[in-house]
């Protein structure tokens, strides 16, 4: 299975856990144990850190790795380097990092011992309660950025799924038009008089995705013109808000759940605004999953009496057989698979 | 249905064959026994060339084979490797009548298809023999209906009888034929609805292509392959409602455009386009189109861009995307290679990922490409197990086509083509990786979210996302910069 390699994403943080005695690591005698940062680990620390860069080029990640040591862990490293950062530029405004009193006053500290050796940075770093709480501060920090990151992530998701779908809408409109033009001549079809009835049924409602985070009505009129052999009802945003606990903010006007259908059924020819189609208003419905939209319901559109097959059928065989059929020889009584 | 690839086959007692262990090598002619996996030829028939009764028992239900997998190499080296299964869910399945139907029919089809692969890695004489297999094995299944190791049987029984009939000569395998616009177009739309490697390729270069041009004034991005130019209708958007940076960038487009039919023809191109042309007007984004054309080589030459002083140039190589048909190493090479002599700013690269090449030869790289597109296949049955037919259509128009290109590319057997994949490639010419961020990370994780539980994204490296499904990788996007430019 996958396991996304992000140790420092969204799950939640620890607290400075116990560490394995035989690591080498030393450990603090409190109650609750904490890494002590001796001056061997220090040096070994700084020496990473110079090796990827400084501190502003190293990730927490990357010196663990070059580090090398066992039973260090990320947040471990996070800290500690957040920490050397500070020390390295005393000039920084504390206040972008919404620091409290005890962060700042450690970090002074840290600036105040950053001429002299890494060790006394090292003891400083463990002074006191101040580094519980900062601690503590920091890890909810971190999480409130990566929750806020991840929101604006989705946003963004949503409006570049929308564009997505709109542009591939406009595709099928082209092709839409140019084969019930007729020519034919400015693509590379073959219009049959079956064809366009095709081409029509392909401009159907669009992407479930696009639906997903609400469509606009001129868009759901376009869905509503031609029901595809197998057609899409759009879900309504309750759907997603109960599956992933994320609220849209969308303007929901009348969204009917487009279902994805598995009998093959035409319309007629000719786009029509108030046909609507096999639409059942599903909006509430606590749906699962995403498959779940595609069930297959009963259309409830009637007068379709041609089935897909048969248009399929309908359609002169084409003359593209792949020559490897043709060749091969050995298709004669079989049914073709390029149908 | 759906069948799931492991290579893992229960071990099964032969009723009424042996099994043939001999490694016994002859080089004269292809020794039956050599290659078979299922019975001892010699002791079955003394007419090697009548195969029926044989083939029909390898069909007939009551008999089990025994798994030994064993792949030829020219010098008549015969290794046999077993794959033991200790999966007891399948050792269930053979004993329970009911279920296991499918199962059985579904393994069957994979020993025919792995006989038929070995006889056509053999000898010439053994041809005759993968000619039969593949008449028995078209018999059993079609390509629209059945389960779907039924229909994946379907397009690699006719890969490998096109190779077979092309010929080990070198002459290439016919390509498939054009579809109709209209399927295309419908087969695309499904493809998208039903499965995220579209999108997964297209808005994890796009996140990375924002996030690298987020101060630039002007982006020039030269894309390899754009077909329909979906790919940039996000990037327009996300580029028109950024907050920081300058607003609205300029953006410029070449499209690479070669001489060709259909989807990829001039035409196409051209219409692409004015199509994002009035895309980008729409929104509000300030845009340029322009075309590069190749030439018959289709060997792309930096000098003929037009390039502007002061915008940020990105290269976009997007291969083998479902819907896309396989490019000439070569072309893609020069393409590549010209990118780095101009110092992009970004390279982003989206490219099936395949498990290194097994020493298994054509037989195992067969098996490894079967594995891939039943695990393509399952994807999109699990997430819509009851649009059989929307699935077949876009098994139909890019599915197997592009299987019968994949078959016939192995086929002929160009070991360099198989050797690594072009993100090595880039790494080893001297680009340097780009780290994908959280936000593109992130991004992935909730696309996959929106289609089926079973897609994952794993960051392989620090500039790679691979989208796979289940426990096996298909698709990765990397990004790279040269190496003198600065991030």
């Amino acid at each position: 299975m996958f396991h996304p390699k992000k140790p420092s994403s969204m799950t939640s943080h620890e607290r400075p856990m116990c560490v394995q005695g035989d690591s080498g690591l030393v450990l603090t005698t409190d109650p609750k144990p904490r890494l002590r940062w001796t001056v061997e680990l220090h040096e070994r620390f700084v020496d990473a850190v110079t090796q990827l860069g400084g501190p502003d080029k190293a990730t927490p990640k990357t010196i663990m790795r070059v580090m090398g040591v066992k039973g260090l862990t990320l947040y471990h490293l996070k800290s500690h380097l957040q920490k050397f950062r500070l020390g390295k530029q005393p000039h920084k405004d504390f206040n972008d990092h919404s620091m409290k009193d005890g962060m700042r006053a450690s970090s002074l500290d840290l600036q105040r011992n950053n001429a002299s050796s890494s060790g006394m940075m090292g003891r400083s770093m463990n002074d006191g309660n101040n580094a519980h709480i900062t601690d503590a501060i920091r890890m909810q920090i971190e999480v409130n950025r990566r929750l806020h990151e991840q929101l604006e992530v989705q946003r963004h998701l949503q409006l570049r799924i929308e564009a997505h779908g709109k542009y591939m809408q406009t595709i099928l409109e082209k092709a839409c038009q140019t084969v019930l033009a007729g020519d034919g001549s400015g693509s590379y079809t073959k219009s049959t008089a079956t064809a366009p009835e095709f081409i029509q049924t392909l401009s159907f409602p669009s992407l479930q995705d696009l639906n997903i985070y609400g469509s606009s009505e001129h868009l759901e009129n376009l869905h509503h013109q031609n029901m595809e052999r197998e057609s899409f009802f759009p879900v309504s945003d309750n759907f997603l808000g109960k599956k992933r606990s994320v609220q849209y903010t969308n303007p929901s006007s009348s969204k009917s759940p487009v279902i994805w259908a598995d009998d093959l059924r035409l319309q007629e020819l000719g786009p029509t605004e108030d046909q609507i189609g096999p639409l059942s208003i599903d909006r509430g419905s606590d749906i699962d999953s995403v498959s779940d939209i595609y069930e297959t319901k009963p259309m409830l559109s009637g007068g379709h009496d041609k089935k897909y097959d048969q248009a399929k059928m309908d359609r002169p065989s084409p003359p593209r057989r792949t020559a490897a059929i043709s060749a091969g020889g050995m298709q004669q009584g079989r049914s073709s698979p390029f149908g | 249905m759906a069948m799931v690839m492991d290579l893992c086959f229960p071990s099964f007692e032969s009723f009424d064959y042996t099994t043939t262990t001999t490694t016994s090598s002859t080089d004269e002619g292809c020794n039956w026994s050599d290659w078979s996996p299922v019975v001892d030829w010699n002791e079955i028939s003394d007419d090697q060339e009548d195969f029926q009764d044989l083939i029909d028992s390898m069909i007939d239900e009551n008999v089990v084979f025994h798994q030994s997998i064993r792949t030829i190499n020219d010098d008549d080296q015969v290794n046999e490797e077993e794959y033991n299964n200790s999966s007891p869910e399948y050792n269930m399945a053979m004993h329970d009548e009911a279920g296991s139907a499918e199962d059985s029919k579904g393994l069957r089809l994979i020993h025919l298809l792995m006989a038929a692969a070995e006889a056509m890695a053999g000898r010439d004489e053994c041809r005759g023999l993968a000619r039969v297999i593949l008449v028995r094995l078209k018999e059993l299944v079609s390509p629209t209906d059945g389960t779907n190791m039924e229909r994946l049987a379907t397009y690699f029984g006719d890969a490998l009888q096109a190779s077979l009939d092309a010929g080990a000569k070198g002459r290439p395998a016919p390509g498939a034929a054009e579809h109709q616009r209209a399927d295309v177009l419908a087969a695309f739309q499904l493809l998208q609805d039903m499965s995220p490697y579209v999108k997964f390729g297209h808005f994890t270069a796009n996140q990375a292509i924002l996030e690298a041009v987020a101060n630039d004034r002007r982006v020039h991005i030269v894309d390899y392959d754009i077909m329909e130019g979906i790919q940039w209708a996000s990037l327009m958007q996300a580029l028109v409602s950024r907050k920081d940076g300058p607003p609205a960038p300029h953006l410029r487009i070449t499209a690479i455009s070669r001489s060709g039919t259909g989807r990829r023809s001039f035409g196409t191109v051209q219409e692409t386009g004015r199509r994002l042309t009035a895309f980008a007007a729409s929104i509000g984004q300030p845009f340029s189109f322009h075309q590069c054309r190749l030439d018959a080589d289709e060997t792309f030459r930096p000098a003929s861009l037009k390039l502007v002083r002061g915008e940020a140039l990105v290269f976009n190589c997007m291969l083998h995307l479902p819907h896309f048909s396989h490019r000439a190493p070569d072309s893609i090479t020069s393409f590549l290679s010209g990118a780095g002599t101009l110092n992009p700013r970004l390279i982003t690269l989206v490219e099936e990922e395949m498990a290194p090449p097994s020493e298994g030869g054509f037989v195992g790289r067969f098996m490894d490409l079967l594995h891939h597109f039943s695990t393509v296949y399952d994807s999109l049955e699990v997430g819509f197990p009851m649009q059989s037919r929307a699935r077949a259509l876009v098994e139909r128009v890019f599915l197997g086509p592009r299987i019968m290109e994949s078959v016939a590319r192995i086929y002929r057997g160009r070991e360099a083509e198989e050797g690594c994949s072009w993100g090595k490639w880039l790494g080893a010419v001297g680009f340097r990786p780009v780290s994908i961020s959280f936000a593109n990370h992130c991004q992935a994780k909730l696309l996959l979210g929106l289609y089926n539980d079973g897609y994952g994204v794993e960051e392989l490296t620090t500039n790679k996302l691979v989208l796979g499904w289940k426990s096996r990788r298909l698709l990765s996007a990397s990004i790279w910069t040269s190496q003198d430019c600065d991030l």
